[in-house]
């Protein structure tokens, strides 16, 4: 049976897609799986290295990021995209690629990563200085049917958390909890409860 | 003038009362404890319901829930056995394999708030909030979304009861229901107001620990607790007629009592005796332990032929399904007609114990009947089953006043259910109103 499966990131740069893959890895490695994530901006040091931001280059990478997915995912591997991958054709190419594929959209509005903007980059492109940046002179294409929705602008990380990890355990690529429902410490807290009504 | 009044749209009401007995709600509506209750039921639509096999809230309400059989949802009671160890395990909100109804509704954008629902710890995401009840630990994971945890904290909600010290101070207990009922009830309000829904549940989980521990104060008149039993119930009748007339503000006479459904998850009646059938299993030859002082099924031995779990499963130890199976698959069926009949006939001073036998294929459908236990048991009013190892005596006292019943919870609704009908039901009512 197949265990590997690729959860897909997408969204805005700034809408959290990194912060979320990593800690959606952490939970996925406690539970004894085998992660990689492949980040946008580290996958363009070296994997795309060259390409630039024209829709053509940006295809390429989508593409290139897509294959290393399907590799993973053949392997047993749970691979993690992180990357803005704008355009939905492309996205979709990697979904009938690689074929387990959970795609979460990371919805942020632009008036809230304007405010988190911490390289200032979207000052920067509002003003012009940088050219071909998504959301501002470059299309974003959000998804039409994503397995999940996380609204960064109004969720806390945890709450996006969770409805991923929730989404993975409902669709069965990862077993629910630690496998048997609660932690040790948990099941003492249990244990009680059902001693105190009679129930072991 | 009016030339058109158009109706409102559909919505749901649900008030679970947990543990609350057919009998007990129409004693306590017919002796004026509960007015509004009263003249609910006097719409009609009260009809006695089947509980799940067993009946134990973890499985009744999952049964609620998802409109499944156990066999469909997985849930086959508070706790189970891993086929390799025997070890006890506790199953999760995590294990419900199917889902519930509000996520159902939840794709056809109609959105659920849900209050105190056994079953459901931890939280996760339906489409609306839930706030999960029994055995919910900690209240930073029995709450969907998250945004809800700051406003239950400061208005000091709680889960449920204490039961540690229950038994042993009955009025710490009434004291503690009382303001746990109020709790609720705030939290009820709060939601009510602050989520957009469709369906609205809240459930009292108190009556439950409620009867566990003081059922005579409930049933008996006299009783030194009667009155306080009866104050709490009047709290609780207070909580339904506040919901009542929530839902039916703005809307027009003739829709009155659409959509508003009272139901409990199985019934309640006074206990007498706990029957422990692993000491039973045990005097007839049936199981062995390895220890001297058993804790748990996982100190049976290979030699052992069957084994009982809380309230009254019975599992044949059976090869391929146990990893220390020892009976034949092709022995399996004859052993369980014999324990069937055998277990059928016990009686305790010449008053017969078991009111009905269910195998598994009586009792389950589903792609998980294989996990089922071989047999369910239902005992006689009295007689409480208990999956216990560490008692000697087959027949003992209990430290507990009341018991489950199986077939006397109750269903109040005027959505169609069919008659006679068993707790997997009212989920498909609900679900046809809300797509109507």
């Amino acid at each position: 049976m197949a265990k590997g499966f690729t959860l897909w990131f997408t969204g805005l740069p700034g809408s959290g897609k990194s912060t979320l893959a990593e800690r959606v890895r952490d939970i996925l490695l406690e539970r004894g799986m085998k992660v990689e994530v492949l980040d946008g901006d580290e996958v363009r040091k070296n994997l795309s290295k060259g390409l630039g931001y024209s829709k053509e280059d940006r295809d390429t990478n989508i593409r290139r990021i897509g294959w290393v997915c399907h590799l993973l995912t053949r392997n047993d591997l749970v691979a993690i995209s992180a990357a803005i991958s704008p355009y939905k054709e492309i996205r979709d190419e990697n979904r009938e690629l690689i074929g387990r594929f959970v795609e979460v959209y990371c919805k942020c509005d632009i008036d809230t990563l304007r405010g988190r903007d911490p390289k200032g980059l979207y000052e920067k492109a509002l003003k012009g200085e940088i050219k071909n940046f998504t959301g501002v002179s470059d299309p974003y294409e959000p998804p039409e049917k994503p397995e999940v929705v996380v609204d960064t602008a109004r969720e806390d990380i945890d709450t996006c958390v969770q409805r991923i990890v929730g989404t993975l355990e409902q669709l069965a690529y990862i077993p629910a909890g630690d496998g048997r429902g609660y932690s040790d410490d948990e099941e003492e807290g249990i244990k009680q409860r059902l001693k105190d009504l009679g129930y072991i | 003038m009016l030339f058109f009044r158009g109706r409102k749209k559909r919505r749901v009401c649900v008030v679970g009362l947990d543990g609350v007995p057919y009998g007990l709600l129409r004693r306590l509506a017919g002796e004026s404890v509960m007015p509004r209750a009263a003249a609910i039921i006097g719409n009609g639509g009260l009809r006695r319901m089947r509980a799940s096999l067993p009946p134990v809230s973890s499985v009744s309400w999952s049964c609620f829930m998802t409109g499944a059989n156990p066999a469909e949802h997985g849930i086959f009671g508070f706790t189970d056995v891993l086929a390799d160890t025997y070890q006890l395990w506790f199953p999760s909100f995590r294990d419900l394999a199917v889902p519930t109804f509000w996520d159902r509704l939840g794709k056809k954008r109609r959105r659920s708030c849900v209050v105190n629902q056994p079953a459901t710890y931890p939280a996760r995401e339906i489409p609306g909030a839930l706030v999960s009840g029994f055995v919910a630990l900690q209240l930073e994971k029995s709450v969907w979304p998250r945004e809800h945890l700051p406003a239950l904290q400061r208005m000091g909600y709680r889960i449920g009861v204490s039961t540690q010290k229950a038994r042993d101070h009955p009025d710490g207990l009434l004291d503690d229901l009382d303001a746990t009922l109020k709790a609720r009830r705030e939290a009820a309000g709060y939601f009510w107001e602050r989520e957009s829904w469709d369906y609205f549940q809240v459930v009292v989980t108190g009556t439950d620990r409620l009867h566990h521990f003081l059922w005579n104060a409930v049933d008996d008149a006299g009783d030194a607790r009667h009155d306080r039993a009866m104050a709490y119930y009047r709290a609780v009748d207070d909580l339904i007629g506040d919901l009542w007339d929530k839902f039916h503000r703005g809307r027009s006479v003739d829709q009155e009592g659409e959509g508003f459904m009272l139901l409990s998850d199985h019934g309640f009646t006074r206990l007498q005796q706990d029957v422990r059938l692993n000491s039973w299993l045990r005097e007839n030859g049936y199981l062995s332990y390895e220890k001297e002082d058993p804790t748990s099924v996982a100190d049976i031995s290979p030699q052992t032929r069957a084994f009982a779990l809380d309230p009254g499963r019975v599992h044949i130890n059976m090869r391929g399904r146990f990893s220390q199976g020892c009976v034949d698959p092709e022995d399996a069926p004859a052993l369980r007609q014999e324990l069937a009949e055998r277990l059928g006939q016990l009686a305790y001073e010449g008053r017969p114990v078991i009111a009905r036998v269910f195998t598994r294929e009586e009792a389950f459908h589903g792609p998980r009947i294989a996990l089922a236990a071989d047999l369910v048991l239902i005992s006689r009013d009295g007689f409480d089953l208990k999956g216990t190892t560490r008692e000697q005596e087959v027949f003992g006292a209990s430290r507990f006043q009341g018991m489950h019943t199986w077939d006397d919870a109750f269903l109040c609704t005027s959505l169609p259910v069919p008659d006679n009908p068993s707790i997997s039901e009212p989920a498909g009512a609900i679900l046809e109103w809300l797509s109507g």
